[in-house]
């Protein structure tokens, strides 16, 4: 294995180990904006970490900042969706327990 | 081994998520997970080397219809006065008979696939001989547009007939009940817009040019230029009226009548139906299907007979 593969590897499993954390924060945070605080750490860091690890794997500039532009697009749509989410939670005023399925 | 895990995490999830969505308690929940289906099926189209499946599978399968059943639950709402509507308990007689027959469908189709050893393929293989003939190197657009293209014609007239019938029943309810949001907006919208509309007909446009050569073709970039058309919908700067102007009527029809025109021309020079003379002739009829795509598509979402830009302050 290649000083590159380990790298790349790294980042993989760093970037997977943010979305295992984001993932179980949805399942068992308590209200809407705890859900969304845990999702936004999986979506921005976890995805640019594994863009990072892809890039380096491949070892290609062009394939690279393709990623790079996943990584945007993807950061700019969480933002959005997470804000209107967290709006539309916050203007119902009921953030509690019972508007949510409980696992 | 390890394609061999992945491949089976995939069945297992497809199963999984199919009967997750149609027995789940809620209906919500049904069309999240049938959304997670329609994603996981692209992954498995992806895996057997269909990247032109699993790109539609991703744009239409679950973007699009999820986006559709979205707007059909709110809808639904709505006319509950607010009271979540639950799916009926009791299940259908026919419900067992047809879930076997369809699984021996399956089987059946798929043991024969595994029994034929060699497949002969003699299709795609006269398809590929004579793909470099006329410069096209995607052998799934040249299935479409030079072997089978009236199948293809057939299509994009099934999706005008679509387009029609879904008018023709469309209620003449109060159009306000459409899916925008009663608040005022953030300016977030407007960010994401100016960036993802551009973005959008960017990757429309590409997939159009490489459906020549590589993955891509109409189908794909026209499911994507609708996604941003239902972005445009969603968030109030394009509404609907009840009837099409003169712009919308001509982006429905386009598809149509370019692949109808050009097909009929041969005729006047004695050679047979849908004869493609060349290069330009294909580029000439994806576009105007690809527009005609996005445009219907676009139209079913909003249920409306046409669109307006809505001019802002």
């Amino acid at each position: 294995m290649s000083l590159q593969d380990a790298l790349a590897l790294i980042f993989l499993l760093a970037g997977c180990a943010f979305y295992l954390a984001g993932t179980v924060g949805l399942l068992r945070f308590p209200d809407v904006f705890c859900r969304l605080h845990a999702l936004t750490k999986a979506d921005n860091v976890g995805l640019g970490l594994v863009c990072v690890g892809l890039a380096i794997l491949n070892g290609q500039p062009r394939v690279a900042s393709m990623l790079l532009l996943i990584w945007l697009v993807g950061l700019l749509a969480a933002t959005v969706s997470a804000h209107l989410i967290a709006r539309h939670a916050h203007e119902r005023e009921a953030p509690q327990d019972q508007e949510l399925p409980r696992r | 081994m390890m394609s061999l895990l992945l491949d089976g995490l995939i069945v297992v999830a497809l199963v999984g998520l199919a009967i997750q969505a149609i027995t789940g308690q809620s209906l919500f929940r049904g069309i999240i997970n049938f959304i997670v289906f329609g994603l996981t099926m692209a992954l498995a189209w992806a895996r057997i080397g269909a990247p032109d499946l699993a790109m539609a599978e991703a744009a239409i399968g679950a973007g699009l219809t999820g986006a559709l059943m979205m707007v059909a639950y709110r809808r639904l709402v709505a006319d509950e006065d607010g009271h979540v509507p639950t799916p009926p308990r009791q299940k259908s007689r026919l419900a067992i008979p047809i879930a076997v027959g369809s699984g021996l469908l399956v089987g059946v189709i798929g043991l024969g696939a595994l029994l034929s050893d060699n497949p002969p393929g003699e299709a795609g293989q006269l398809v590929l001989e004579t793909l470099p003939e006329y410069g096209l190197g995607n052998a799934i657009t040249g299935v479409l547009l030079l072997f089978r293209g009236l199948d293809t014609l057939l299509e994009i007239a099934v999706l005008f007939t679509a387009l029609l019938a879904a008018r023709a029943v469309a209620g003449t309810g109060d159009s306000s009940a459409t899916a925008r949001t009663r608040h005022p907006e953030t300016p977030l919208i407007g960010a994401l817009l100016a960036v993802v509309i551009p973005l959008t007909i960017l990757v429309a446009v590409h997939l159009l040019r490489a459906g020549t050569y590589e993955t891509g073709g109409a189908f794909q970039a026209g499911a994507v230029l609708a996604a941003a058309g239902v972005l445009l919908v969603l968030s109030g700067r394009v509404s609907r009226t009840p009837s099409a102007g003169p712009l919308v009527r001509l982006g429905v029809l386009a598809g149509l009548s370019a692949f109808i025109l050009v097909g009929l021309a041969p005729l006047l020079y004695g050679e047979a139906l849908l004869t493609l003379p060349g290069m330009w002739s294909i580029y000439l009829i994806e576009t105007a299907m690809m527009v005609s795509i996005a445009v219907t598509l676009i139209l079913l979402f909003a249920d409306a007979g046409g669109l307006r830009r809505e001019r802002r302050g």
